[in-house]
């Protein structure tokens, strides 16, 4: 299918050039790095830009490297980029868990974790292991650099907090300094590749306190704070999920759509974070399905 | 030349005759024809056919609405658009067409019926120049009022749509019921329905809803016409139809002046069919379109969205069923009533109405029987072929009442259907006798595959193993005489080529028909060379559907090579003064049963002939034709009880069983094991029906767990693509697979056969109801199957 709409393609090859192109244009200006979203949109009519800015030959924008405790993936990481990092897997495995679970191999191959979090559809598969890792978005523009908590990243369906003459560079997150493992358990429809109905990412640290997001389960992905002030110093056991199970229901808004209903979303959502904790937990003392495994709900 | 080689000597040392029963090449697992061709990727699909610089590119204006008058069409802004060659419209094309019904235009003329129809085209040098162009054609609506529902059509009151249904033309087996939005009713009645009810120790009734489906063929459906100056209208198309095609477009186009002489179709290999490329959908524009444009080739190609909503759909079904049934277990009454949504148009949807309502009984004896099956129009896409041909759908609701009727009577499920099985000879629903059948051994088969009768038990706590087993049954469905038609030519080196129409759309159909041929003919199949069909050069066969193709198209391929060994054995009796019936043919050869050093190689005679004693030369080229039809068919029954007629040729039978694991939580199911029985008759090639086994589970086990078409209210459809709309994947696969093949055989089958390309999807969507109903102890009884419903039953239920 071919797109029909016209538009200026650019390929910057420096910073400088790219974010000038977004100051001038703004909303005018698309930035195309795998473009698995954007092309999609283009064919649609979804998009229609004036401009579409190629950022994949911007040498900043490029690598996945873990200095100290921080991580830092270039806006160009993919997720194929991600599950092969021998770094990702040892370190940040839930990230991996996630990652796993984007589309398909073709599309992973392609599709970036910034990209990922740009579109901000509520079912964003990154973004849950992000708000658990505490992760900053870093974004530039020609006014200048700033840096955006995953909490304030997301300010609607499809909306983020990023500016229109801004471009993500990168995503950063720190290495908990505490023992932990974590556990992402995403509802689809079936085993192939699915847009996720709902899904629960849990960090679970090994003095008892936990950590906990979901998306698909509202307007956007959250943190779940409430869920992880019931559980925080509390032992898992069945007193504890229950509490939580219950927190969990206050601070998710699913809607019935075409792929879900409102009530199967919010009895999965206390199963998920019933699982995803539970694994977690088993994961935290050796035990446990090896992450990747098991995890569609 | 050396004329001394070309006298032919009989070779010494040939081998003893083999025995008369002993197959050689059918019943083995040869490697497919076009196997290596597609696996290098070399395989051409129409969409890879080159036409060159001169190619124009079309793009439709669609129906935004499902039900509307057309007040005006503004053509003038898209035809200013440079690289646009014309503006195509209904205008120029007042013919209605249709498979087995008249009932739609090419373009909709004044009235459009669902959301997607095409109103007008736009040809140009481009594609992106089309669909610009497209987009600036000025459509004036009226709206109308829709029927969305099957049921809801058949009030009274209910707007119609088609208020001149009484001016169509269709096949005599259709009973349209003009005023009312019923395009067809086919009746059964048979035996004393209310004594049969009345011998029932239970009676039970209720409904089950089964949604549209879409066929999901990975290739788009494309066509390419060209109309040239010499006044022939030759289509490229992705087809399982091509001579069906070519007489709907001279039919439909006749007022242009073609005849069927003129009309040529030239079919490529398919990326997948499963009845969505039969008949004719929007092939037709394409020809409209060549017409319109003469001269150069227009390439029509569909995107994924459109191959969605604008070619045929499965139908939908609300299907209630009252059955009555003694406590010994003997079904004693069935009252079968389907509701059929099937659409806009039922040109093909309405004899998928008719072919289940034939058979909705099941592989079943039922002396009392009275079955309503209705084709109701709606405002929704058209419904046509859709692998299984409407008997998935009606065998959900059948197969799930069988269970319950059995469980609630504390019968064994599978005893129940044993003792129910219908049998060679006894009386079908229309009154024709039933052919051999392997149903029995193949219950029995899957019994003991699936260990029935041994309740097993998950470790894990949250989650339950469930089993069952139904029966399936289905006859093609196809007119009384269609027909199928077989060329063979030898050549110099003794190999051969044959032509024929059948497609191959990934069943295997070329390889089995070079199978047939050789077995006959005593060659491997690497001497044999089959390929898709031109309507100008191969000889005829009606559509490749309703799996009877191997049955049909093998029959005249058997006839053409048998007609080629009697012409062998003719010249060889003549010049070599052997008695004919001692000839045999084996190892590329002739050879004589009487003379054992008698061996003459095919490559010896069978294009220059062969040479007698005075140097001459006697024979030719050998060749065979077959030509095959079902005579002792009839479609024509009473049309309130349906007796009478001989409407299908066979049915083919099987059973099938799944384990399931079923989590009580989140739902989700698991299917550990599923083995499938079927009577294929004889396999003429044992791996490509375990392929059709695998193959179609997979697709039916899609269409119960989460393959679903929904609609808005107002018609259009919310899930024309890959993310809404799931089909299966291999890690969908089931975790084992067992293909059963059972062969007793068809007496009037190729080598025994009878077909079984549809029959292995259309148990699944039952077994998967009963085995989770097995598993936790909730019915589910609309499809599909989803975790989301079984997870929520549960969770009501409290269990």
């Amino acid at each position: 299918m071919p797109i029909t709409a016209e538009f200026e393609y650019v390929k910057p090859k420096d910073m400088d050039e790219a974010l000038h192109v977004f100051s001038l244009y703004r909303e005018k200006a698309r930035a195309l790095a795998g473009g698995t979203d954007l092309v999609v949109h283009l064919k649609e009519g979804l998009a229609r830009p004036d401009v579409v800015v190629d950022i994949k030959a911007l040498p900043e924008l490029a690598g996945l490297s873990l200095k100290g405790d921080t991580l830092r993936l270039g806006a160009l990481v993919t997720f194929s980029d991600l599950i092969e990092s021998p770094v990702i897997k040892s370190k940040f495995p839930l990230l991996l868990e996630a990652a796993l679970t984007v589309a398909s191999t073709g599309v992973r191959n392609r599709a970036t974790l910034a990209g990922n979090i740009c579109s901000a559809v509520p079912s964003a598969d990154s973004a849950p292991a992000l708000a658990v890792y505490d992760a900053e978005v870093l974004v530039r523009s020609i006014r200048g650099e700033r840096r955006v908590p995953m909490a304030e990243w997301f300010t609607g369906p499809k909306k983020t907090a990023l500016a229109p003459d801004e471009l993500v560079t990168a995503v950063e997150l720190r290495l908990p300094e505490k023992k932990h493992a974590g556990c992402y358990m995403k509802l689809s429809r079936y085993e192939g590749e699915d847009l996720a109905q709902g899904g629960v990412a849990a960090l679970v640290f090994a003095d008892n306190t936990y950590r906990v997001a979901v998306c698909a389960l509202g307007p956007k992905p959250v943190r779940c704070s409430a869920t992880e002030a019931v559980l925080n110093g509390a032992k898992l056991g069945d007193k504890a999920l229950a509490k939580a199970k219950e927190a969990i229901l206050r601070e998710v808004s699913p809607i019935s759509d075409i792929r879900s209903s409102k009530e199967y979303r919010l009895h999965m959502t206390q199963v998920m974070l019933g699982r995803a904790l539970e694994t977690a937990v088993a994961r935290l003392f050796g035990k446990g399905p090896k992450y990747g495994s098991e995890n569609i709900a | 030349m050396d004329l001394q080689k070309l006298i032919t000597r009989p070779e010494k040392g040939a081998k003893a005759a083999k025995a008369a029963d002993a197959l050689e090449v059918v019943g083995k697992s040869v490697q497919r024809v076009d196997g290596l061709e597609k696996i290098k990727g070399a395989a051409r699909y129409t969409d890879d056919l080159e036409f060159g610089p001169g190619l124009l590119y079309a793009a439709l204006v669609e129906s935004p609405h499902a039900h509307a008058r057309i007040k005006a069409i503004d053509t003038a802004r898209a035809e200013k658009v440079h690289g646009v060659v014309k503006v195509v419209t209904g205008r120029n094309f007042k013919h209605k067409f249709g498979l087995y019904m008249n009932d739609r235009y090419i373009f909709a003329n004044d009235v459009v019926r669902f959301v997607g129809e095409q109103v007008a085209a736009v040809v140009a040098t481009d594609p992106k120049i089309a669909l610009r162009a497209a987009a600036l054609v000025k459509v004036d609506y009226e709206e109308l009022p829709a029927v969305m529902d099957a049921v809801k059509g058949l009030e009274k009151g209910s707007p119609l749509v088609h208020p001149d249904l009484k001016d169509y033309t269709h096949v005599p087996w259709f009973f349209p019921k003009p005023g009312t939005n019923i395009a067809h009713w086919r009746k059964i009645r048979k035996g004393d329905l209310a004594k049969g009810f009345r011998d029932a120790d239970l009676v039970l009734e209720d409904t089950y809803t089964v949604p549209r489906y879409a066929h999901c063929a990975i290739e788009p459906h494309s066509a390419i016409g060209l109309y040239d100056a010499s006044g022939r209208l030759t289509m490229w198309t992705s087809s399982q139809s091509p001579f069906t095609q070519r007489h709907v477009f001279a039919e439909t186009l006749k007022a242009f002046g073609l005849s069927h002489k003129d009309v040529r179709v030239i079919s490529t290999y398919i990326g997948g069919g499963f009845g969505g490329k039969a008949g004719v959908t929007m092939e037709i524009i394409a020809a409209a379109l060549a017409i319109a444009v003469p001269g150069r080739p227009v390439k029509l190609l569909w995107n994924r969205a459109q191959e969605f909503y604008n070619t045929y759909q499965r139908l939908g079904v609300t299907a209630k069923i009252k059955m009555g049934a003694t406590k010994a277990g003997k079904i004693t009454a069935l009252d079968f009533k389907l509701y059929w949504d099937s659409g806009a148009y039922v040109e093909y949807g309405a004899n998928v109405v008719n072919a289940a309502g034939l058979s909705a009984s099941g592989p079943y004896r039922v002396d009392n029987i009275s079955v309503d099956s209705m084709c109701t129009y709606t405002n929704l896409p058209p419904c046509g072929a859709y692998r299984g041909f409407g008997y998935s759908e009606f065998l959900f609701g059948l197969e799930s009442h069988i269970t319950r009727m059995a469980e609630q009577l504390g019968l064994d499920p599978v005893e129940f259907r044993k003792k129910n099985a219908i049998k060679e000879g006894e009386t079908l629903p229309y009154g024709a006798h039933m052919n051999p059948t392997g149903i029995r051994e193949a219950i029995e088969r899957v019994e003991k595959e699936i260990k029935w009768g041994v309740k097993e038990k998950s470790k894990d706590p949250k989650k339950a193993f469930g089993k069952s087993l139904v029966c399936f049954w289905k006859a093609p469905a196809m007119p009384p005489n269609a027909s199928s038609s077989a060329f063979l030519k030898f050549n110099e080196d003794g190999s051969v080529n044959i032509l024929v129409s059948g497609m191959d759309m990934g069943q295997g159909l070329l390889t089995v028909m070079a199978q047939i041929a050789g077995e006959v003919l005593a060659l491997p199949v690497s001497k044999i060379r089959v390929e898709t069909p031109d309507t100008d050069r191969n000889p005829y066969e009606w559509q490749t559907v309703g799996s009877h193709v191997t049955w049909g198209c093998g029959n005249a391929v058997k006839r053409a090579a048998l007609e080629a060994r009697e012409r062998i054995f003719d010249l060889v009796q003549r010049v070599h003064c052997l008695d004919k019936s001692t000839l045999y043919l084996q190892d590329e050869c002739v050879k004589c049963r009487t003379k054992p050093d008698f061996s003459l190689p095919f490559r010896d005679f069978v294009i220059n002939g062969i040479q007698a004693e005075d140097h001459t030369f006697k024979g030719g080229p050998i060749m065979g034709s077959g030509v095959f039809m079902p005579e002792f068919t009839s479609a024509i029954s009473d049309p309130e009880t349906g007796q009478g007629g001989h409407p299908n040729v066979h049915y083919t039978t099987g059973a099938a069983g799944v384990i399931l694991e079923v989590d009580k939580e989140t739902g989700k199911m698991r299917i550990k094991k599923v083995a499938l029985a079927v009577d294929c008759g004889k396999a003429i090639n044992p791996d490509l029906v375990k392929g059709q086994i695998v193959g179609g589970l997979l697709q039916g086990f899609a269409t119960v767990l989460y393959e679903d078409m929904r609609y808005s209210e107002k018609g259009r459809l919310l899930n024309p693509n890959f993310s809404d709309y799931k089909i299966p994947t291999s890690m969908d696969m089931p975790d084992e697979v067992v293909p059963i093949i059972i062969e007793v055989a068809q007496p009037d089958g190729p080598f025994g056969a009878r077909g079984v390309g549809e029959h292995t999807m259309i148990p699944c969507a039952p077994l998967i109801a009963n085995a989770v109903a097995d598993a936790v102890g909730v019915r589910v009884k609309s499809m599909p199957v989803t975790k989301e419903k079984v997870a929520l039953a549960v969770k009501a239920a409290g269990k």
